[in-house]
């Protein structure tokens, strides 16, 4: 990671009020990386899901802008096949197998369905799922829906995942598991991925770098660099500089809204 | 004196080995499901067997159940032509009905504006009792098999329509953005996303209209007549009616409750298989 990476997300002065005049972020300013893996981490109603929506083109800024690839997020969405999200329920259409879920995005775009089914089951594989083509998201545990709608984002080949609290739902076995194997597709893929989470230990075993945000109005209150080295590993957790980061983490977390509540 | 006793056993033994076990978990499931409702049915047909015998009233007030099937048996040359005609004038106007909704629906799923203009009167359409404008229809359509299969129509509609409107509009919303993330047509929305999420709610539409479907081609038999050709249960109900064959009535009704439950039993089973593969209220079964 020693090449200058060039910015493919920048939020600049962004506010967004919802119709009932709730400010959902004041004055939000950051701007991401290539490669990056980074987390959005706050309490709920800090903005953290709206921040990644309009990333998305899922919703607009009320003032400032966002930009993606140097484009408007709408543009990106409609001629480009770059954007992936990941919502925190799987998502899945109930009535399609796993294999036709996956296939799902390829088949909206349109082309040659041989090579779609080729690349679904390559992306099916990845998230160790070839066994359950032909089975429906009822059958599936949540883990494992979880899992086919991480392959149903990756099958367009996004160079940028987004993800809305992934692993909120899951069991904590489970969710480590998942982590590992994001890290690990993050890794293969060489994509971005941007995060969003309310748990301090998955922002820092997952992160390149954390977003800490505050609520009411949600904006953003510092930013982490974790340094830790990859490939990251269960073990991670137990060492004293996982628990550092943690530690600081939690720290501003909590600071950040303190001063909401002084102010 | 020994050696039958323990042949006996043995043969105990052999058939308690073979058959016990499936047998006693199928009628353990038969006790459960099934006896409770036979034994209400055989003490509801019995005190009705016995009510007439006691208070001595005449056949044409009460039948006995002894009578209604002496009666259907006796003039199932004319009760079975009269089933077969209803059956396919209901089956008519519930084909209709069911594809017209749902094309309907579609149509007016499609966009705002439309459904916001048209819907409401569709509602105001649906409270207008059928019975009430059957004999405009009769004027329109001239009397027999056309008018009876609209006014079949007209009942069987409304819960198709009004269903499958509900179930187009109800697509998950997030299901809804990752269509939109994907840059998906409003047809492609349609046809991969509002339809089969509606797909439970037609079902739901269809299960009801099928059984209006068959009040409708009474109904309409009793106000369209028979047109020249020859009558269905409607028909010969208020023909029974006339002569006071109380016990032909009760066959004809028993006969119409037959064909609700039937045509009922066949629209879920189709509605099963629709929704086999990935919805509750078909898999339930299963588990």
């Amino acid at each position: 990671m020693d090449t200058i990476h060039k910015e493919v997300v920048a939020f600049q002065h962004v506010s967004k009020v919802f119709n009932n005049e709730t400010v959902a972020l004041k004055d939000f300013d950051l701007s991401i990386k290539e490669g990056e893996f980074l987390s959005f981490l706050g309490p709920s109603g800090c903005g953290k899901s709206t921040a990644l929506r309009m990333v998305a083109g899922l919703g607009e800024a009320t003032k400032g802008s966002v930009k993606v690839f140097d484009g408007s997020p709408k543009e990106i969405i409609k001629e480009t096949n770059d954007l992936a999200f990941v919502f925190q329920d799987a998502n899945l259409l109930p009535w399609r197998t796993v294999l036709d879920n996956v296939l799902l995005p390829l088949e909206l775009r349109g082309g040659n369905k041989k090579k779609h089914k080729q690349e679904a089951i390559r992306v099916l594989e990845m998230v160790g799922l070839k066994e359950y083509l032909k089975s429906y998201p009822r059958q599936l545990s949540g883990g494992m829906k979880m899992r086919v709608s991480i392959a149903r984002a990756l099958a367009a080949k996004p160079k940028m995942l987004l993800m809305d609290e992934p692993f909120g739902a899951l069991d904590e076995i489970t969710r480590q598991t998942l982590q590992m194997e994001l890290l690990d597709i993050w890794q293969k893929e060489n994509m971005t991925i941007l995060f969003v989470t309310h748990n301090v230990y998955e922002a820092v075993f997952l992160s390149t770098r954390i977003a800490v945000m505050s609520a009411s109005p949600g904006r953003l209150s510092s930013l982490i660099d974790v340094k830790l080295p990859f490939p990251r590993r269960l073990k991670v957790r137990t060492e004293q500089e996982f628990t550092d980061y943690v530690d600081i983490a939690s720290d501003r977390l909590e600071n950040g809204n303190e001063r909401k509540e002084l102010a | 004196m020994s050696m039958p006793s323990v042949e006996v056993t043995k043969t105990r033994d052999l058939l308690t080995k073979t058959s016990e076990k499936p047998k006693s978990k199928s009628f353990n499931k038969f006790k459960q499901v099934y006896l409770g409702p036979i034994i209400a049915f055989t003490i509801f047909i019995a005190i009705w067997q016995a009510v007439p015998t006691i208070l001595d009233l005449k056949h044409y007030i009460l039948p006995k159940p002894t009578d209604v099937v002496g009666a259907a048996i006796s003039d199932w040359h004319l009760l079975w032509p009269a089933v077969q005609i209803t059956v396919v004038e209901s089956l008519v106007g519930f084909l209709v009905s069911a594809v017209i909704g749902i094309l309907v629906s579609i149509i007016l799923a499609s966009s705002k504006i439309l459904e916001r203009s048209i819907y409401p009167y569709a509602i105001v359409l649906q409270t207008i009792p059928v019975v009430a404008v059957a004999p405009i229809v009769v004027i329109w359509f001239g009397a027999g098999y056309n008018s009876i299969v609209v006014i079949s129509f007209l009942i069987g509609f409304f819960p198709v329509i009004s269903n499958t409107l509900m179930g187009l509009n109800s697509v998950d919303k997030n299901m809804d953005d990752l269509f939109l993330l994907y840059n998906a047509s409003k047809w492609q929305r349609m046809w991969k996303l509002r339809i089969p999420s509606a797909l439970p709610y037609m079902m739901a539409g269809l299960k009801i209209s099928c059984t209006l479907s068959i009040v409708g081609a009474i109904v309409g038999e009793y106000i369209a007549g028979i047109g020249g050709g020859k009558g269905g249960l409607g028909y010969s109900i208020t023909v029974a009616a006339i002569q006071v064959k109380t016990s032909y009535l009760f066959a004809c009704g028993i006969a119409a409750a037959i064909l609700g439950i039937g045509f009922y039993l066949l629209v879920s089973l189709f509605a099963n298989s629709m929704l086999k593969s990935w919805h509750e209220s078909a898999v339930k079964g299963e588990k």
